[in-house]
């Protein structure tokens, strides 16, 4: 897929869970001892511009029927690699991009309380726009020092700055590649702050990093 | 990836869990309403005869010391489609073939009670071994009636048949396929019969269904 000028191809998106404190304390989740990881399927993936999909069976179920914004820094993979270590981090990261992981609520806590996997309310097709565009890393003196911000009809919802992360990019990095080889483009993305919330169709929702842009999406009910 | 002869580029790995009375039953886990799946990623992939590596992560923390075999039989999707319908689904099936769903258990079932995704336990390279051919869905005149075997140095650990399936086929990609567009040579998992259990390296595991073959794996320690 091309994110603004960049093309990349990625085999995997790999996400992390409950890592600002904020969002920790309004989802009422216990503070994790090393990062929490789930999946996100390519299928999900769309760029700046385009609709996000509400799916019909989740707005039909009134059990199931809310879907949230999630916005977070992503970085993409430069090279292939494995068992990473902290200080060398950086020289695997092509750069960096705003990434939205939308999620079915109501259906993730459900399972979540039955002991099932994240991974169906996190990837109905559309659920991770990203973008606008991919700035490389020499361009970001400190990926760990911007403000990130999500709007919902031009109303904020979602403030804060990177350097609430709980777990580091290099934390990260270390952390994941020791589990799974990563490729060049795969997407990783760090996590949300505080204030996440449901959108509804005809919502335009803006996603915004400082230093990297405003990835803008409008969302439109699935039509079967 | 090439298994035997055929080329096939998936974007995605989904299995199902629980999907055998007798292997819900040894789990201790509820009988699901509806199916249960999550995303393998495409680094857990690898072919007939090559090595299975055990991680040493997981080898040196006394915790975490429990990696399993669970053999599937897999369907690969022939074009990309969403919102299937359950008539229509062998449509969607270029054909079957034989999976491992390699599993880090103790480390599964420890993220699955603290309410953790269920993702790094399954997702370690080379915990996906798939082969040894694709046999087309003309060749197998019924998917539901095939004897499905494990065996650990030559003896055997698992033994069904997949009529035991809890959830066929058909209402697998009926199911999934509302949720996510599944793509052309994706790879779905149907789960796997009772008698999981652990491997150690020096262990050679082979696989089979019947009217497919058998894959033939060695685990191996990392980095030996």
């Amino acid at each position: 897929m091309r994110i603004g000028d960049i093309l990349i191809n990625p085999s995997k998106i790999i996400c992390v869970g409950t890592n600002y404190m904020d969002h920790i304390e309004e989802t009422k989740m216990d503070i994790p001892k090393e990062p929490v990881i789930f999946p996100k399927t390519l299928n999900c993936l769309i760029g700046q511009n385009q609709p996000i999909i509400y799916p019909k069976i989740l707005y039909e179920n009134k059990k199931l029927n809310r879907v949230d914004y999630e916005v977070e820094l992503a970085f993409i993979i430069k090279d292939r690699c494995k068992n990473v270590i902290k200080s060398e981090a950086y020289q695997h990261i092509l750069g960096y991009t705003v990434f939205n992981d939308i999620t079915a609520r109501k259906m993730q806590v459900k399972d979540i309380v039955s002991k099932l996997p994240w991974f169906r309310s996190k990837s109905f097709d559309t659920f991770s726009p990203i973008g606008p565009k991919i700035v490389q890393h020499g361009e970001i003196l400190d990926p760990h020092d911007l403000k990130i911000e999500l709007r919902q009809n031009g109303e904020t919802k979602q403030k804060s700055n990177t350097k609430f992360l709980l777990f580091k990019i290099p934390q990260l990095l270390e952390y994941i590649s020791k589990f799974f080889t990563l490729e060049p483009g795969d997407i990783i993305a760090t996590g949300t702050p505080a204030g996440i919330g449901p959108i509804q169709p005809g919502d335009i929702i803006e996603a915004e990093i400082e230093k990297i842009g405003i990835l803008r999406n409008y969302v439109k009910l699935e039509e079967i | 990836m090439k298994i035997e002869n055929i080329s096939i580029n998936p974007t995605k790995i989904i299995c199902l869990g629980r999907n055998y009375v007798d292997h819900i039953k040894e789990m201790n886990a509820p009988f699901p309403k509806e199916p249960v799946f999550f995303g393998k990623t495409i680094n857990t992939l690898i072919t007939d005869n090559k090595p299975i590596i055990y991680p040493k992560i997981l080898y040196k923390d006394e915790v975490n010391k429990r990696v399993d075999y669970e053999v599937e039989l897999a369907f690969i999707i022939s074009k990309n489609c969403k919102n299937v319908s359950k008539q229509n689904a062998y449509d969607f099936i270029f054909g079957y073939s034989v999976f491992l769903d390699m599993t880090a258990r103790n480390m599964q079932v420890n993220d699955r009670n603290i309410k953790l995704p269920w993702y790094r336990s399954k997702n370690f390279d080379t915990f996906g071994p798939i082969g040894p051919k694709i046999v087309s869905h003309d060749e197998i005149s019924d998917p539901h009636n095939l004897n499905i075997e494990l065996k650990v140095n030559g003896e055997i650990r698992q033994s069904s048949n997949t009529k035991y399936l809890l959830f066929k086929i058909p209402d697998i990609i009926e199911y999934i396929s509302q949720f996510l567009t599944l793509e052309e040579g994706d790879i779905v998992a149907t789960g796997t019969p009772g008698g999981v259990g652990a491997i150690l390296p020096g262990d050679k595991i082979e696989a089979s269904i019947e009217m497919i073959g058998t894959i033939t794996h060695l685990i191996v320690m990392e980095g030996a």
